[in-house]
C-alpha cells in the first residue's frame, strides 16, 4: 500500500514520473531474417507518450508545491533520457539499471518498478505514458498500480490536484469521464495530450551538475528470479513481418487533374 | 565571476575542436548544441582533407569513426552524353596524405564525446538565442531568457550564423555568401562500390567533384560523390544566386538529373537512398568573411566564412579545426592576461592570418567568380568534349591539326572564342 493514506494538504506533493527511453520509431526497421527490432542507426528518445506524461506532472508542479522525480528501467545509456527529463523540470531522477533487467517483459518491468518507487519513500502521484512505442503493450503503468495497489485512471488528456484530490480526464470511446482520486494514484497519460516544453540550457546544465542516481538488482533486494528474462511469463513463439506492397505509380501534369480523377474513380480508388 | 571560462557555441568540427582542446588546457567549458545528437543537424558531405584532427585527438586514427581514405580523387565535367574527367590515383597520396571520406553524424558524436572526455560540459539539443551583452562586451550566451556567463564566447554555428546575426556582430547573409547543398546517402555493399569505382580494398576511397555542365535551363550547378564503406555520398551545391536567377529550379529535380547521368547511373544503380538532405554552404570567399573577434568573442568555421572551392576540391572542415584550434589557443592566452577584450582576443586573427585558413582565403580571392562562371560550365565542357569527339572518332576524312581542332571545338563551347581565352588566362592566375 502507498504510505499516504491521508488526505489535505501535504507539504510537497511526491510526483514520480515512469518513462522509458525508445529507439526512435521512424528510424527502425524490423530484421526479415531474426525477426528483431534491428535499432541498429536508430537513436534513441523519450516514449512520445512518457513526454506527455513529464509535462502532465511539470504542470502539477507549476501549480503546485511539488517535487518531481523520473525513474526508468534500462541500460546505463538511458541517462541522456533522464537527464533530458531534469532540463525540462524534473528535479530528480533515478535509473535502474542492472544485466539481471535485460530481457525483462512487461510484468518483472511493472514489478521492478513499483519496488523501486516503493524504495524511494513517499509517493502521490505517479505518472507513466499511456504505451511505448516499441511494444505498444500498454501493461507497466497499470500494471505499477496493481502492484503498489494504488487507484488508477488511464487513457487521461488532461489531470490536475485541487484541495488534496488528483482530477483526471478519461478519453473513452463514446465521451469523457472526469474521475477524482485521492492520492497516491496513477495516471496514465496519453500520446498528444499535450505540448511538451522544452529543456532550457539553464535546466540542463544544472541537471548535469546534479546528475541521476542509480540503482541496482541488490539496492531493491528482490530475488534475481524474479526479475529480468527469468521473470518474464511471455514467450515469443514466431513473428512475421508484412512486406508492403508495391505500388502503381503514374505521374500526371497539372493539366492532366481531370484525367487524374477520371482514372481514379474508374479504378474504384475514389467515387462520386 | 563567470560560470565557465568559455561558452561555445555549436559542436561542429570548429567548435568541438575549440571545446577539445580549452577543456584539455583546464578551461571550464560548455559547450552548446541544437541538434540532438551532436551532428544530427549536418549535412556536410564530405570529405576531411588533411590530418587536422592531429591537433584535435593524436590518436584519431586510431578511434575517430573514418569512412575510407581517398585514394582516388576525381573532377569531372559533365555535359550530356559525355563525362570528362581527370581521375588521379596515387599511392603517393597515402604518403602526402589527402583525406578521409567522413560522415558527420558519426564523426560529430565522436567529436562531442572527446569534448566531454577532455572535461567540457555538452548540452545538446538546446537552440541560443543570442550574445549576451553588457557595456558593450559579451558576457555570455542568453537561451530561453536565461543568461549563461561566460570571459569569452566563440562562435561555431556553422553556415546559418544566426546567432551572430541576432546579436548584430554580423550582417544577414546575402544571397552571394550562401549556397544549398542537397545531398543523398545511397547504401551499397561494400564490395560493389569497390568494384564501381575500381578501389583496391574497402578502406580506399573515391572522392569526385563534377562541374554539371548539362543542367536543364543552363543552371549551373557542382556535383559531388564520396564513397562511404557501404555508403554514396552524392549531392551537389548550387549558389542562390543562381537559385534566383532560374525561378523554376529546384534542388531535388537538379539532384535527380545529376543521377541520370548515363554515366552517374551505373554507378548508383541498385542503390538504396537512406538519406535526403539539404543545407546552406558557405560560399563567399574572403569578401563574406565578417568581424572574427571582439570584445569577449571570436567567431570559428563556416559561420566566419572558412571555406573553400576552387572547382578541383570542396573543403571546410579542415579549416572548421584550425579556426577552432586557433580561437582556443587565443583565449587561453587571453586568459592568462585576464584580458578578454577585443585587444585581449587579437592573436586570433593573427594565428588565422599566418595559416592556411585566411592565407587560401587571400590567395585565392575571387576565385568564385571563376568557378561559376558561363566558361567552367559551358565552355570547358562543351569544347572538350567537342575536341575529344574529333581526335577520338575516325570518319575517313584527312586529320587536322591539334590546335585547328581546338579553334573549332571553342566554336562549340557556347562562349565566345574571346571571352574563353581571356578567361582561361584569368582562371590559371586566379588557381
Amino acid at each position: 500500500m502507498g504510505s499516504n493514506t491521508n488526505t489535505g494538504d501535504f507539504l510537497v506533493l511526491e510526483i514520480i514520473v515512469m518513462i522509458k527511453q525508445v529507439p526512435d520509431s521512424q528510424e527502425v526497421v524490423i530484421d526479415p531474417v531474426t525477426f528483431t527490432l534491428n535499432r541498429g542507426a536508430a537513436r534513441n528518445v523519450i516514449n512520445p507518450a512518457d513526454e506527455n506524461a513529464i509535462e502532465a506532472a511539470l504542470r502539477i508542479k507549476d501549480k503546485t508545491n511539488a517535487h518531481v522525480t523520473v525513474i526508468t528501467m534500462g541500460p546505463p545509456f538511458a541517462e541522456s533520457a533522464l537527464i533530458d527529463c531534469m532540463s525540462r523540470g524534473v528535479d530528480d531522477a533515478v535509473l535502474v539499471t542492472d544485466r539481471a533487467f535485460a530481457g525483462a517483459d512487461t510484468y518483472p518491468t511493472g514489478l521492478t518498478l513499483a519496488s523501486t518507487i516503493k524504495k524511494l519513500g513517499k509517493y502521490d502521484i505517479i505518472f507513466a505514458g499511456e504505451e511505448s512505442t516499441d511494444s505498444s503493450t500498454g501493461h507497466v503503468g497499470p500494471g505499477v498500480a496493481e502492484f503498489l495497489g494504488t487507484d488508477q485512471a488511464s487513457y487521461t488528456s488532461e489531470s490536475w490536484y485541487e484541495d488534496g484530490f488528483v482530477y483526471a480526464k478519461r478519453e473513452l470511446e463514446d465521451g469523457t469521464e472526469v474521475v477524482k482520486m485521492k492520492p497516491p494514484t496513477l495516471i496514465t497519460v496519453l500520446t498528444n495530450a499535450n505540448d511538451p516544453r522544452r529543456a532550457t540550457l539553464r535546466k540542463k546544465i544544472d541537471a548535469m551538475k546534479k546528475g541521476i542516481k542509480t540503482m541496482t538488482l541488490a539496492d531493491l533486494g528482490m530475488p534475481p528470479e524474479w526479475v529480468g528474462l527469468r521473470g518474464s511469463p511471455t514467450v515469443v513463439k514466431s513473428m512475421r513481418t508484412i512486406d508492403e506492397k508495391k505500388r502503381e505509380g503514374k505521374k500526371f501534369k497539372i493539366e492532366e487533374i481531370p484525367k487524374l480523377v477520371d482514372e481514379l474513380i474508374e479504378k474504384k480508388i475514389i467515387s462520386i | 565571476m563567470s560560470e565557465f571560462d568559455v561558452i561555445v557555441v555549436g559542436a561542429g568540427p570548429a567548435g568541438a575542436s575549440a571545446a577539445i582542446k580549452l577543456a584539455g588546457s583546464g578551461s571550464s567549458v560548455l559547450l552548446v548544441e541544437r541538434g540532438d545528437p551532436p551532428g544530427s543537424k549536418n549535412v556536410s558531405g564530405g570529405v576531411l582533407w588533411g590530418d587536422s584532427l592531429g591537433s584535435v585527438a593524436p590518436d584519431w586514427e586510431k578511434s575517430a569513426p573514418m569512412e575510407r581514405y581517398v585514394e582516388a580523387k576525381g573532377v569531372s565535367f559533365l555535359t550530356r552524353d559525355s563525362k570528362i574527367s581527370i581521375d588521379f590515383r596515387s599511392k603517393k597520396l597515402q604518403e602526402r596524405r589527402s583525406g578521409y571520406t567522413v560522415l558527420r553524424t558519426k564523426l560529430d558524436g565522436w567529436l562531442s564525446k572527446k569534448a566531454k572526455d577532455a572535461g567540457a560540459m555538452v548540452a545538446s539539443g538546446i537552440t541560443v538565442d543570442k550574445l549576451a551583452f553588457k557595456d558593450e562586451r559579451v558576457i555570455g550566451i542568453e537561451q530561453d531568457g536565461d543568461i549563461i556567463t561566460s570571459d569569452i564566447v566563440i562562435l561555431a554555428e556553422g553556415a546559418n550564423p544566426r546567432v551572430a546575426i541576432n546579436s548584430g556582430i554580423r550582417d544577414r547573409l546575402k544571397d552571394r555568401d550562401v549556397a544549398i547543398g542537397v545531398k543523398e546517402i545511397i547504401k551499397l555493399p561494400e564490395k560493389t562500390i569497390n568494384e564501381r569505382f575500381n578501389l583496391t580494398s574497402s578502406k580506399m576511397g573515391f572522392a569526385s567533384e563534377y562541374v554539371l555542365g548539362f543542367l536543364e535551363g543552363g543552371v549551373k550547378a557542382g556535383g559531388f560523390i564520396y564513397t562511404n564503406k557501404e555508403s554514396i555520398s552524392l549531392g551537389l551545391v548550387i549558389s542562390m544566386k543562381e537559385m534566383r536567377e532560374n525561378n523554376n529550379t529546384r534542388s531535388f529535380d537538379l539532384i535527380e538529373q545529376f543521377k541520370e547521368h548515363p554515366y552517374i547511373a551505373p554507378l548508383i544503380e541498385g542503390g538504396r537512398v537512406d538519406e535526403y538532405s539539404a543545407h546552406m554552404v558557405q560560399e563567399g570567399g574572403l569578401k563574406s568573411v565578417p568581424q572574427l573577434y571582439g570584445n569577449g568573442f571570436m567567431v570559428v568555421g563556416d559561420g566566419a566564412g572558412f571555406s573553400f572551392s576552387n572547382g578541383m576540391v570542396l573543403q571546410g572542415m579542415n579549416y572548421a579545426i584550425a579556426s577552432g584550434i586557433a580561437a582556443a589557443e587565443s583565449a587561453i592566452k587571453a586568459k592568462i592576461k585576464s584580458n578578454f577584450t577585443k585587444d585581449g582576443l587579437s592573436s586570433y586573427e593573427e594565428r588565422l592570418k599566418s595559416s592556411f585558413v585566411l592565407q587560401d582565403l587571400m590567395n585565392f580571392k575571387g576565385i568564385e567568380e571563376v568557378t561559376w562562371s558561363d566558361m567552367i560550365h559551358r565552355g570547358i565542357p562543351n569544347m572538350t568534349e567537342e575536341l575529344f569527339l574529333s581526335l577520338f572518332s575516325e570518319n575517313g576524312q584527312p586529320k587536322a591539326h591539334m590546335i585547328n581542332l581546338l579553334i573549332r571545338a571553342m566554336g562549340h563551347s557556347d562562349v565566345p572564342r574571346k571571352d574563353m581565352v581571356i578567361n582561361m588566362y584569368r582562371m590559371l592566375r586566379r588557381m
